[in-house]
């Protein structure tokens, strides 16, 4: 592989790992406040891209509008998530692994009896194309993208560590029952995460079907790969989200210059399965902030 | 078990006995009972393996190696009846690897490590092209050739399967029966009730969950080995389908955790309802009976349909 090569990868990597930490957002917000395993996060996530797809071939309107769409469309599930996991028998972990197995399997199904199964793309024209830097070539819808998870991430970080908000949100997910004693209104603290992270969710996926294609059961990749960076990261913390994000970003591009694209979802599979190995007193050892 | 069960077990037994004869050897529906006890027999060595307080979500992995496995041996030249023995023992020992490998982990990061593992395998089939035939997957595989010495209509085309699953089911179903009275079901229980509570009174947990393991790992890919005869194709997204993982947990939930016969009346249950009056009015929307049963089962019915009888004697006798 020529330098040039590696260059562009490990930059298409970063861009691409920054909106991986994006996509991860809502699996660990969840987490955090519900202790909720979200197995159908991804699917959410592609539901938000179809919806986003719906809405741009029917109106044509340039998909970056259509980001704050599909997240205001996926709010009133937030508000179903934090109703059914609330209501999750302990062990919460296991319960939460069982019953949201079934809503990845309704959603993916839904999916599929609305938009058949067929491959579908947000493919916009002021997306495309290349940027040119010296040698290296850029895609500018990856860049926007890219530009648009930080922005977002830049702005989740300063709401909990500098609201009153992001306060009630840490001391929630730290302990709940203690955070309660002491006042804090964990219900809501539960509700406003719950809905901000289907926006996130929701709006990550319109600006996913502008970078792959969608089909109903893409969602279990997104789901994996939410996992493991909050393996990796630990629960709520932002800034190793992100470090983590970019490391996988990374590890996806290089895997797929060196072998090809047909190796990404084995590989995604064996970063999880030997995480998970090693790591196993399970997420909890990073729930910090 | 109370003598009513026993009526009950019995009329289902014969029914099913006699089933290929009373359908004229219908092949469809021959085809669609057999892979419903071949669900049976997953969900029941699912439950045996949840018995031992591991729950899977990766039991696709087993299905998907037993049916390689069985393949393989079988265009190797084995006998059928042979290599899906073959693939009983490769699902076997990928069981038992992943029990060693996840020694440390319980709960939910187990089930999270199972449903990696299952990944993990399909995409070993999809690129593994030399062994496994990638993406395209193996064709040409034969089908069950008729015994000899057996009277020629239980092994006559469809026939020979569907006895063969139902042979599986009671094999599995008398091995945990089995089980639950023996010393090996307390050990599995002591392993699932408290894991170091148990090595404190010297049953060390790590063998036990081993064998738990590679027994359930063992019938499952029996089952997968069966499989892969009937349909008579090896492709990664069907060997390894995420339903092999999804559909023993629903059933065996669904149907009783740790009960004998409710994972396996579950399975026959909701597969038969899925695909004989579900498919055929609202194919987009036939497995929905899966999605809604596991959100049932997680949030109002831990017990499973066990524990909701379970329950109504209760309030019967008090």
């Amino acid at each position: 592989m020529s330098l040039n090569t590696l260059a562009q990868a490990l930059i298409s990597g970063a861009l691409l790992g920054c909106f991986y930490t994006l996509m991860a957002l809502g699996f660990s917000m969840i987490l955090g406040v519900t202790r909720a395993l979200n197995l159908a996060h991804g699917d959410l996530i592609i539901l938000g891209g179809y919806l986003g797809y719906w809405l741009w071939s029917g109106s044509g309107l340039h998909p970056l509008f259509l980001v704050p769409v599909g997240a205001a469309a996926l709010l009133p599930l937030g508000l179903l998530c934090q109703w059914l996991f609330q209501r999750l028998p302990e062990p919460k972990e296991l319960s939460s692994l069982v019953l949201t197995f079934g809503l990845s399997l309704l959603l993916q199904n839904l999916m599929l009896a609305l938009w058949r199964g067929e491959y579908r793309l947000i493919a916009s024209e002021s997306l495309a194309g290349s940027i040119h830097l010296g040698s290296l070539g850029l895609n500018p819808g990856r860049l926007i993208v890219a530009a648009a998870a930080l922005a977002v991430v830049g702005a989740l970080y300063l709401g909990l560590t500098r609201t009153r908000w992001g306060r009630a949100v840490r001391a929630t997910s730290l302990d709940r029952e203690a955070a309660a004693l002491l006042g804090i209104n964990v219900d809501e603290a539960t509700r406003t995460t719950c809905l901000l992270a289907l926006a996130l969710s929701g709006g990550a996926g319109v600006l996913f079907a502008t970078l792959h294609y969608l089909y109903p059961g893409g969602g279990i990749d997104l789901t994996l790969l939410a996992i493991v960076l909050t393996i990796w990261a630990g629960v709520g913390r932002l800034r190793s989200v992100l470090v983590a994000g970019i490391l996988l970003g990374v590890l996806e591009t290089l895997t797929v210059a060196w072998s090809g694209p047909r190796w990404r979802e084995l590989v995604l599979a064996l970063v999880l399965l030997i995480s998970l190995l090693a790591r196993s007193g399970g997420l909890a050892l990073g729930r910090s902030h | 078990m109370p003598r009513g069960e026993w009526i009950g077990v019995g009329l289902v037994g014969a029914a099913l006995l006699l089933l290929p004869p009373l359908s004229g050897f219908h092949p469809y529906y021959l085809y669609l009972v057999s892979t419903a006890l071949l669900f049976g027999t997953v969900a029941t060595s699912w439950n045996l393996l949840a018995y031992a307080g591991q729950i899977s979500f990766g039991h696709a992995a087993f299905f998907g190696l037993g049916g390689y496995g069985a393949a393989l041996a079988s265009l190797a030249g084995f006998s059928p009846w042979l290599a899906i023995g073959v693939g009983g023992l490769v699902g076997a020992g990928g069981a038992a690897g992943i029990g060693l490998a996840s020694a440390r982990l319980r709960g939910a990061y187990l089930a999270l490590a199972t449903l990696a593992y299952a990944e993990v395998w399909r995409g070993i089939a999809h690129n593994w092209t030399e062994v496994s035939g990638g993406g395209a997957g193996l064709i040409g595989i034969p089908p069950l050739p008729p015994v000899g010495w057996l009277p020629l209509d239980f092994t006559r085309g469809r026939a020979g399967g569907y006895y063969l699953s139902l042979a599986f089911l009671i094999v599995i179903l008398a091995v945990f029966a089995g089980i639950l009275r023996s010393r090996l079901g307390l050990a599995f229980a002591a392993v699932r009730e408290e894991e170091e509570r148990a090595s404190l009174l010297g049953v060390h947990p790590l063998p036990w969950k081993i064998l738990a393991f590679a027994l359930s790992g063992f019938f499952t890919a029996l089952a997968g080995g069966l499989y892969v005869h009937m349909v008579r194709v090896a492709e990664p997204d069907l060997m390894f389908s995420r339903y092999f993982s999804l559909l023993p947990l629903v059933m065996a939930t669904f149907g009783g955790l740790y009960t004998l016969l409710g994972p396996a009346i579950a399975a026959l249950g909701l597969y038969l309802v899925s695909e004989l009056l579900l498919h055929p009015l609202a194919p987009a929307f036939h497995q929905l009976p899966y999605a809604l049963a596991l959100i049932v089962v997680a949030l109002y019915l831990p017990g499973g349909l066990a524990g909701l009888l379970r329950k109504k004697k209760h309030h019967g006798t008090a």
